[in-house]
C-alpha cells in the first residue's frame, strides 16, 4: 500500500507569464492520503499549480517533490499521478472501455489484465453497463465518472482534479460531492482538488489552502478557516463576514479593548494582544450576532440599529442593520421560534460575545508593486 | 417599395450567381459532348453519338501507360505530401510560437509562387541530382508542390482539436509518438484525408512541372494531352479529359463526405 500513498509538496514555485505571476512563491505540504482543496477566486492560479504539479507548466522557480524526490523536469507521462480535467477531456473517438483502458494500453500490459482492470474501475464508478459506448452519449455526470474511472485505473500516486464538478447542476452536483468524498476514502489515495466553490471546499476536504492572487493566503482544515480566517480576504472568500475597523486600547486577562465609531468594544486574544493605538480589524460572521428587539442584550458588545432591509430563506431571515456606530451589518436569524419580527426601520439591537469575533489581516494591495 | 427594390437586388445578385456557375461549369461541360463526337476530329457529335473514342482510349497502350503513370506519380506524390504536411502542421501546432507562424507561411511558398518559376528552379536541382524524368524526379516535384494543401487542411483540423486531449493522454503515461498516433491523429483524420484527396488532385493533373523535368520516359496523363492538342486533334483526348473530371469529381464527393462525416 506504501507505494500507493505519496507525500508531494510544492516548494516555493513561481510561475510567471510575461510580468504577471500567475503563481507567487506558493509553498504546500500534501500527506500521503489527504485530500487538499486549492480554493480561489478565477484566475488566482489554482490550475496552474495543479498544471505543473502534473508536469505541463514548467515552473519558472521553486520544485515539485514526490517524497522528498524534485520531479520537477519529469515529463507528464513518466509522473504517474491520475487527472480529471476541467471538462474532463474524454477521448471522443474512443469507447467508454477504450477510454479507460487507455493508461494500461500505453503501458504495454497485457490484454487480460487490461479487461480485468478495466471491469473493476468501472464497477467502482457503477459504469459497467456503458463501456461501450461513445462519451457523446452519455450524461455530464457519467462521462464525470469515466473520467474518474480513467485516472483510478492505474493506481496512481495521487489524483489531481481541476473544478470536476463545475459544470454540473446544482443536485448532481451534491450527490457527486458526497460519491467523490466517500471514493476518496474507499481508495485511500491523496486528492488534489480545485474549485472555487466555498461549500465544496469546506464539505469535502481534509484541508483548504485560500489562493489569491498566485499567493498562498491560508492554509489549514475547513473549520479552522472558517472560525479563525487569517485575513478579511479569507473571512470575506469564505462565508459572509461583517468586519469592524478600530483602534487597539488595552488588554488584561485574555481580552482586547477596542475602540470603534465612540463604542469600546472587546475582543478575546490568545497571546499577547496588539499594542494600544494599533489600529485593527475584527471579522463578525452574521450567525453569531444575537438579534434582540426591546432592550440591550447583556453580551459584552453590543450596537443599536435599525433593519435597512431583510430577506427570508426558509432556514432563516437575513438582516441588513445600518448602526451608527459600526455601519451597515449582516446578522442572520433563525426562521423557527425568531423572537424579533423582521420590518423594514424597525430598531433591534445586535450584541455579541469577545469570542465570536477574530483579528484579521488586510491583504496586501492587489497592485502595490512588490 | 423597400420590399420591391430588395427582391430585385436578390434577384440581379442571383442572375450573376448562375453566370458565374454557368461560366465555372460549363467548359468542362463542353468536352463530354466532344468526347461522343462520331468524327475523327476534335468536334461535336453530328450524325450521332459514338464511344469508339472511349474505345479507342481502352485500347491504346500509349493513352493505359499515361493512366498508370500518372497514378503511380500521384500516389507516390500524395504520400510525401501527406506525410511531410501532416508532421510539419502538427510540430508547427505544438510548438505554437511565433517562429512555427514563419514555417507555415514558408509552406506555402509552392502556391504563391508562379509554378513556372519553381519549375525552373526545380529544373536546375533535379538536373544536378540526377533526377530529370525519372518517376522519382517528379513524384517528389509533386510531392513537395502538395504539401501546402496538406498543411491548410490539417492546421484548420488542429486549431479544432481540444489540446487538454493530448495532456490527458501524456497524464495517463502515453509518451509523444504513441498520444500522436492513438489520439491526435484519430482526431485530425478527416482533416489528414481530405488533404491526400486535395494533393492527389494536385499531381494528378499537373502540367507545368512535368513539362519541364520529364522528356521520354514520363508522360502523365496532363502531358499526353497536351502533346495531343499540339500535334493532332485526336478527340480521344476529350475522352480523356472527361476520365479525368469524373475522377476529380469523384474525389471531390469523397471529400465532401468526410467532410460532414467530421462535423456529425
Ligand atoms: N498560458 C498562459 N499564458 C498567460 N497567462 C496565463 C496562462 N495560464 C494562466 N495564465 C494567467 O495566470 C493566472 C492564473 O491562471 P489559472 O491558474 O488558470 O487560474 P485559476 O485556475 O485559478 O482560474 C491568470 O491571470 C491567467 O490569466
Ligand atoms: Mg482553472
Amino acid at each position: 500500500m506504501s507505494e500507493l500513498r505519496q507525500s508531494v509538496v510544492v516548494q516555493r514555485m513561481v510561475k510567471r507569464y510575461g510580468r504577471v505571476a500567475a503563481v507567487d512563491d506558493v509553498t504546500l505540504e500534501i500527506e500521503r492520503g489527504e485530500f487538499v482543496t486549492l480554493l480561489g477566486p478565477s484566475g488566482s492560479g489554482k490550475t496552474t499549480i495543479l498544471m505543473a504539479i502534473a508536469g505541463f507548466v514548467q515552473p519558472t522557480s521553486g520544485d515539485i517533490l514526490l517524497d522528498g524526490r524534485a520531479i520537477t523536469r519529469l515529463p507528464p507521462e513518466r509522473r504517474n499521478f491520475g487527472m480529471v480535467f476541467q471538462g474532463y477531456a474524454l477521448f471522443p473517438h474512443m469507447t467508454v472501455f477504450e477510454n479507460v483502458a487507455f493508461a494500461l494500453r500505453a503501458r504495454g500490459r497485457p490484454g487480460e489484465e487490461v479487461q480485468r482492470k478495466v471491469v473493476e474501475a468501472l464497477d467502482l464508478v457503477q459504469l459497467s453497463p456503458y463501456a461501450q459506448r461513445l462519451p457523446r452519449q452519455l450524461s455530464g455526470g457519467q462521462q464525470q465518472r469515466v473520467a474518474l474511472a480513467r485516472a483510478l485505473v492505474f493506481t496512481p500516486h495521487l489524483l489531481l482534479l481541476d473544478e470536476p464538478l463545475s459544470a454540473l447542476d446544482k443536485k448532481l452536483r451534491a450527490d457527486l460531492q458526497l460519491e467523490l468524498k466517500a471514493l476518496h476514502e474507499r481508495v485511500g489515495l491523496t486528492f488534489l482538488y480545485v474549485t472555487h466553490d466555498q461549500d465544496e471546499a469546506l464539505s469535502m476536504s481534509d484541508r483548504v489552502a485560500i489562493l489569491r492572487e498566485g499567493k498562498l493566503v491560508q492554509f489549514g482544515r475547513p473549520r479552522e478557516l472558517y472560525e479563525r480566517p487569517a485575513t478579511r480576504f479569507v473571512a470575506d472568500f469564505l462565508g459572509k463576514s461583517n468586519f469592524i475597523a478600530g483602534t487597539a486600547q488595552g488588554g488584561d486577562g485574555g481580552t482586547l479593548a477596542y475602540s470603534a465609531g465612540g463604542l469600546t468594544l472587546r475582543q478575546a486574544v490568545a497571546g499577547a494582544p496588539p499594542a494600544p493605538g494599533a489600529p485593527i480589524l475584527v471579522a463578525l460572521r452574521p450567525e453569531k450576532i444575537a438579534v434582540v428587539a426591546d432592550t440591550p442584550p447583556d453580551t459584552a458588545n453590543a450596537v443599536a440599529g435599525r433593519i435597512a432591509q431583510w430577506s427570508y430563506s426558509g432556514t432563516h431571515f437575513q438582516l441588513l442593520v445600518d448602526t451608527p456606530a459600526v455601519g451597515r451589518m449582516i446578522a442572520t436569524v433563525p426562521a423557527w421560534r425568531c423572537r424579533i419580527e423582521p420590518a423594514t426601520g424597525a430598531t433591534v439591537h445586535l450584541g455579541w460575545d469577545p469570542d465570536a469575533t477574530v483579528i484579521v489581516a488586510e491583504d496586501a494591495s492587489a497592485d502595490s508593486p512588490h | 417599395m423597400a420590399d420591391e427594390s430588395r427582391i430585385a437586388a436578390a434577384r440581379s445578385t442571383r442572375s450573376l450567381g448562375w453566370a458565374i456557375v454557368l461560366f465555372l461549369v460549363l467548359p468542362i461541360t463542353i468536352v463530354v459532348p466532344v468526347s461522343l463526337t462520331d468524327q475523327r476530329f476534335l468536334s461535336l457529335p453530328q450524325d450521332g453519338l459514338s464511344l469508339r473514342h472511349y474505345v479507342n482510349l481502352v485500347q491504346s497502350a500509349a493513352w493505359l501507360s499515361s493512366v498508370g503513370q500518372s497514378f503511380v506519380i500521384a500516389s507516390g506524390a500524395t504520400v510525401i505530401s501527406v506525410l511531410s504536411g501532416t508532421l510539419c502542421a502538427v510540430g508547427c501546432w505544438r510548438l505554437g510560437s511565433r517562429w512555427s507562424e514563419l514555417v507555415r507561411v514558408l509552406m506555402l511558398v509552392p502556391i504563391i509562387v508562379p509554378t513556372i518559376v519553381y519549375a525552373l528552379g526545380l529544373y536546375r536541382l533535379w538536373v544536378q541530382l540526377g533526377l530529370l524524368d525519372t518517376y522519382f524526379g517528379v513524384m517528389l516535384a509533386h510531392g513537395v508542390t502538395g504539401i501546402p494543401y496538406v498543411v491548410i487542411i490539417v492546421s484548420t483540423s488542429l486549431a479544432n482539436f481540444d489540446p487538454r486531449l493530448e495532456q490527458a493522454a501524456r497524464n495517463l503515461g502515453a509518451s509523444v509518438p504513441y498520444t500522436l498516433r492513438r489520439v491526435i491523429l484519430p482526431s485530425i483524420l478527416p482533416g489528414v484525408v481530405s488533404g491526400s484527396i486535395f494533393a492527389f488532385i494536385h499531381s494528378w493533373d499537373e502540367l507545368v512541372l512535368v513539362l519541364f523535368i520529364a522528356s521520354r520516359a514520363i508522360f502523365t496523363l496532363p502531358r499526353r494531352i497536351w502533346d495531343g492538342i499540339n500535334e493532332h486533334l485526336d478527340p480521344t483526348m476529350a475522352a480523356v479529359a472527361t476520365a479525368l473530371v469524373a475522377v476529380t469529381a469523384i474525389l471531390l464527393v469523397l471529400d465532401m463526405r468526410t467532410r460532414r462525416q467530421r462535423s456529425e
